[in-house]
């Protein structure tokens, strides 16, 4: 079997697999829990075996498939893997066994459509990795607010009516934007070069001028800048993240969120990369302050799963400080970084959903001592903490130790030029490791430690299927943290193409032509400033639609 | 040679007259009451083969040059139209007994053939009103409500309304020009004469209250709600249908510019955000669907914004997407004892436990018309709005899609009541066979254009 094949087999497993829980008997709950577990297995064994397959020294594509879908518009269905996503896939499939095998005693209710939600996730955050047409990318990206919306509604706690509409209300409202941006691009490219593709390596080649680069990646950063989520758009996340059951949760963190850190890294940055330069020193101070305010929150927080919830927000700060940084070793912490988190925060969520299947609540004052009821759990817990911290050995810190160590090489020239702010908000973004340490450390001590107390006792401690579930993901962790070199091999030349496009400017060529060769748009017809108060020069204003 | 044109280029209405003749008979005949139904279905079913048939023929013919003429691409919208009637047929199994229900609609569908044909006003005159007239009694025949009577007179005033500018319009065309062709409504849009100016704006608001546009779509609420369900389906979908590419000929090759361009991008406009925010606060599943077939309208009317050769396209599709979503939605409908009663969305709580197919159908009837991926509504949105901003009006495409937004809160809102409502009674639904016919008709072909839009794309 050819390997462009397993990859769709990957992405259609779960699609395959919802359809045959659609078609199983009802009433045989422990069936769809094994079947789905089944089906997840075999995904991740098909991704591992696409993984070892994979060959880090080509660059581009690989297992690609091709085939015209919409061929009136130039789209295709057209997948594959590369550096840029093979982590993020693997991430993928490695969690959703898990995840499944979470729920088996935590979701009684609606058991089929549960499952079925969970295939379909799956299904739509795989095809928005795998990807590599614009309309595909934008159906999958949407797509998989529905089955969501549906899991955190059906199974959340007290307010899941108010957290699914307004998690699904959010994130619509940046993507009906980014469609916009999206149509408009595809015109631009096609107005300027005669190419009709929605195709990501046609797309990269646009060339076109400043304003309009600046709006289309206004638009693109403000969908994925709230599914990130950066602040000042983080303020669904914790309460999506409190309502939603403990599966709903360990996807957002797992993967979910890393759909934004991919969009900006795959699609926002290297397709408007002038825009980008411009836009830097904001995403940047945004990515700081989502760094130090999302720690300081989570400093303050008596609900454990806001505690994580707004560590995460701190977390993928680190990752856009890396993907800004266009320092390689930046870039490379960015994955890495992605991968750590979504390691971590997933284990952390699967941690508190254990305990409050036990204890029916997530206050932090409720607990306490819990290392001397718990000694196992207790155990598990600690590493996953210490991994979020960022102790070294484990994979949060070789995450956030590249980030950072790229965000201030890349800041240190910029300094001796004269620019003190890159440099500054490196300097600021470390305060966030000690600030990590600190509310971590809090919620260990007083969860762990202390006078033992808990709302249920006695307290049975974990079992065989969940001892398994952390095992892995404490295995990963230690994995990542001690042998990063492998992965990132895989990475390399993804993150030197992502450096390579958003530092080659791509503004249109200077030359005086015929007005009718650009597909018979009028000539300039003012110059128009940028949102961000930057005059832009020589600016062509199309996206009036005061333009015919 | 002329004879054979005039039987071939008029077969569908030709099929649907013999169909509603047919059904007359057998009402004096007395053997309506069993046979009436699939009479009709058979009738309607020859009719859109007829169509279908001879447009993959490339058939093209003016049997009545300058009143009537037939393409490829008519007869594609006209076969589509036609089907979208067979799940309404299908539904009204349960409300409607006898043969006024079925003549009545094949009589409206007789009219929308004329219509989508009309070279002339004359013509695109009588094809509007052959397809109203009835509908204004299928309102009325869910006469064991007050409402209904209501809704009909509503409807009937409007509609006169309507009527009366058309032909106020039309009027001042042929005062100016001495010709009834449907061409000089394209040339009247771009003159500076004042008389073509008043002609065309009335012209184009009697479009706008046929379809239901801000400010003219007061009576679509109470029409829609006093209705009976298939009828209901009926007027959101084929009357909307037949409006829509009636208003996409008159256009013709005409583009826009200031200040009708104003005019059809403000109120279609408009009618978006209004549709899309009134729709929130209704509690009755028809109420929120007039709105929210208010709000499409805009859509569809934001069509003619694109080039004129792919305005037929666009709409054409949207109206499939559309159309079968929203009989999806009335097709999957639980039945209830009162009539009234069937749609309260209070009515829908915890379907999911009572009919998990009933609620899932719903649910993907409400996402495609929201408009969100992987649903067959968003690729005819996407569609749309492609040819809006390729015609270089970004500025309203995005106005557009900011108030398309607007609309997904209450969509989503029918999925909460259906599924996230803890206390749900729990009785199952029996099953309705023509119903499920209909559901799942439409729901294969949702899902053929969700998978393959390509294909369908390619061959309007």
């Amino acid at each position: 079997m050819s390997d462009a094949l397993v990859l769709n087999l990957v992405l259609f497993l779960p699609l395959l697999g919802a359809a045959a829980l659609l078609l199983s008997p009802a009433g045989r709950d422990d069936l769809t829990r094994h079947m789905t577990l089944g089906v997840m297995l075999l995904q991740f064994a098909l991704c591992t075996w696409l993984y070892l397959r994979f060959d880090s020294s080509v660059a581009g594509l690989q297992f690609e498939t091709r085939l015209p879908w919409i061929e009136s518009w130039g789209v295709h269905y057209q997948i594959g893997l590369d550096g840029y996503n093979i982590l993020l896939v693997m991430l993928t499939a490695f969690l959703a066994p898990l995840v499944t095998a979470s729920a088996f005693s935590a979701i009684t209710k609606d058991v089929k459509l549960f499952y079925a939600m969970v295939f379909l996730i799956q299904f739509a955050m795989m095809g928005a990795f795998l990807a590599q047409d614009l309309f595909l990318f934008y159906v999958f990206w949407e797509t998989m607010l529905i089955p969501l919306f549906l899991m955190i509604g059906i199974w959340g706690g007290e307010r899941r009516i108010y957290a699914t509409f307004k998690f699904f209300l959010y994130t619509a409202f940046g993507s009906i934007l980014m469609l916009a941006a999206v149509i408009f691009l595809v015109y631009s490219l096609q107005n300027t070069s005669g190419v009709t593709s929605f195709a990501f390596s046609d797309l990269v080649k646009a060339r076109l001028p400043l304003n309009v680069q600046g709006w289309l990646l206004a638009a693109f950063t403000l969908s994925f800048a709230i599914k990130v989520p950066m602040v000042p758009l983080h303020t669904w996340l914790p309460d999506a993240h409190v309502e939603a059951p403990t599966a709903g949760s360990v996807i957002l963190a797992g993967v979910l969120l890393k759909m934004g850190t991919y969009g900006f890294m795959k699609l926002g940055f290297p397709l408007f990369p002038d825009a980008t330069l411009l836009f830097t020193p904001w995403l940047m101070t945004l990515a700081v302050v989502s760094i130090v305010y999302g720690a300081c929150l989570a400093l303050v927080q008596d609900d454990i799963k806001k505690i994580i919830a707004y560590s995460s927000i701190s977390h993928l700060g680190y990752v856009m400080l890396g993907l800004l940084s266009l320092d390689l070793i930046g870039i490379q912490g960015a994955l890495i970084q992605m991968v750590s988190h979504g390691l971590v925060a997933a284990g952390l969520f699967l941690m508190v959903g254990m305990i409050y299947e036990r204890c029916h609540t997530r206050e932090l004052a409720a607990y306490g001592g819990l290392a001397k009821l718990l000694p196992v759990y207790s155990v598990f817990f600690m590493i996953l903490t210490l991994a979020s911290v960022g102790l070294p050995t484990t994979s949060g810190f070789t995450g956030e130790f590249l980030a950072l160590l790229g965000a201030f090489k890349a800041a240190w020239p910029q300094y001796q030029a004269g620019q003190t702010l890159p440099l500054v908000l490196a300097a600021v973004a470390v305060s966030g490791v000690v600030l990590g340490a600190l509310y971590m450390l809090r919620f260990a001590l007083g969860f762990l430690y202390g006078a033992a107390k808990a709302p249920h006792q006695p307290l049975r401690d974990l079992n065989g299927r969940e001892k398994t579930i952390l095992a892995l993901i404490v295995v990963a962790v230690f994995a990542l943290g001690l042998f990063p070199d492998e992965p990132m091999r895989k990475t390399e030349l993804a993150a030197k193409a992502y450096q390579q496009l958003v530092t080659t400017s791509r503004l249109p060529r200077r030359r005086r032509a015929d007005p009718r060769s650009l597909g018979g748009r009028k000539p300039p017809a003012a110059t128009r400033r940028l949102p961000l108060g930057v005059a832009a020069p020589q600016a062509q204003c199309v996206l009036a639609g005061s333009t015919p | 040679m002329i004879a054979r044109d005039v039987l071939l280029a008029m077969l569908p209405e030709h099929l649907l007259l013999l169909g509603i003749v047919l059904l007359l008979v057998m009402e004096i005949a007395g053997i309506a009451r069993r046979g009436s139904l699939a009479v009709a279905l058979a009738t309607v079913l020859a009719a859109v083969v007829a169509a279908a048939r001879l447009s993959f023929d490339g058939y093209a013919a003016a049997p009545f040059a300058g009143h009537f003429s037939v393409d490829a691409a008519t007869l594609l919208a006209k076969a589509l139209v036609l089907a979208l009637a067979l799940p309404v047929l299908l539904m009204s199994r349960e409300e409607f007994e006898g043969v006024e229900f079925p003549a009545l609609l094949l009589s409206s569908l007789y009219g929308v053939g004329l219509m989508l044909s009309a070279d002339s006003f004359l013509t695109l005159f009588l094809g509007l009103e052959i397809m109203s007239l009835p509908v204004y009694v299928l309102v009325l025949l869910a006469y064991r409500r007050p409402q209904s009577a209501e809704a009909a007179l509503k409807y009937l005033v409007l509609g006169g309304t309507s009527t009366a500018m058309l032909l106020m319009g039309v009027s001042l065309l042929y005062g100016g020009t001495g010709s009834m062709d449907i061409a000089v409504f394209a040339r009247a849009l771009g003159s500076d004469d004042p008389m073509a100016r008043a002609a065309a704006v009335l012209v184009i608001l009697a479009l706008f209250l046929k379809g239901a546009i801000v400010p003219f779509h007061a009576w679509a609420p109470d029409a829609y709600e006093g209705a009976s369900v298939p009828v209901t389906a009926y007027m959101a979908v084929v009357v909307k249908a037949g409006v829509l590419l009636a208003a996409v000929r008159v256009f013709g090759p005409a583009r826009l510019a200031t200040p009708m361009l104003e005019l059809v991008v403000v109120l279609p406009l408009a009618s978006i955000v209004w549709g899309n925010l009134a729709a929130m606060r209704q509690p009755s599943l028809r109420r929120m669907v007039a709105y929210s077939s208010i709000a499409h309208a805009g859509y569809l009317f934001y069509a003619l914004l694109g080039a004129p050769e792919g305005r037929l396209q666009a709409v054409t599709f949207y109206l499939l997407a559309y159309g079968v979503l929203n009989l999806l939605l009335f097709a999957a409908l639980p039945p209830a004892v009162d009539d009234g009663e069937r749609d309260r969305l209070d009515n829908l709580k915890g379907l999911f436990q009572r009919s998990p197919f009933a609620a899932l159908m719903i649910g993907c009837a409400m996402l495609s018309l929201a408009g969100i991926p992987p649903f067959p509504g968003f690729v005819a949105k996407f569609l749309i709005f492609k040819n809006v901003i390729a015609a270089g009006y970004t500025t309203y495409a995005v106005l557009g899609l900011v108030g398309s937004y607007l609309g997904i809160y209450f969509y989503l809102r029918v999925i909460q009541v259906m599924f996230m409502s803890v206390d749900a009674p729990l009785a199952a639904e029996p099953l309705r066979r023509h119903a499920l016919g209909a559901s799942l008709a439409c729901i294969t072909i949702a899902l053929l254009v969700a998978v393959f839009p390509g294909w369908v794309i390619a061959r309007l």
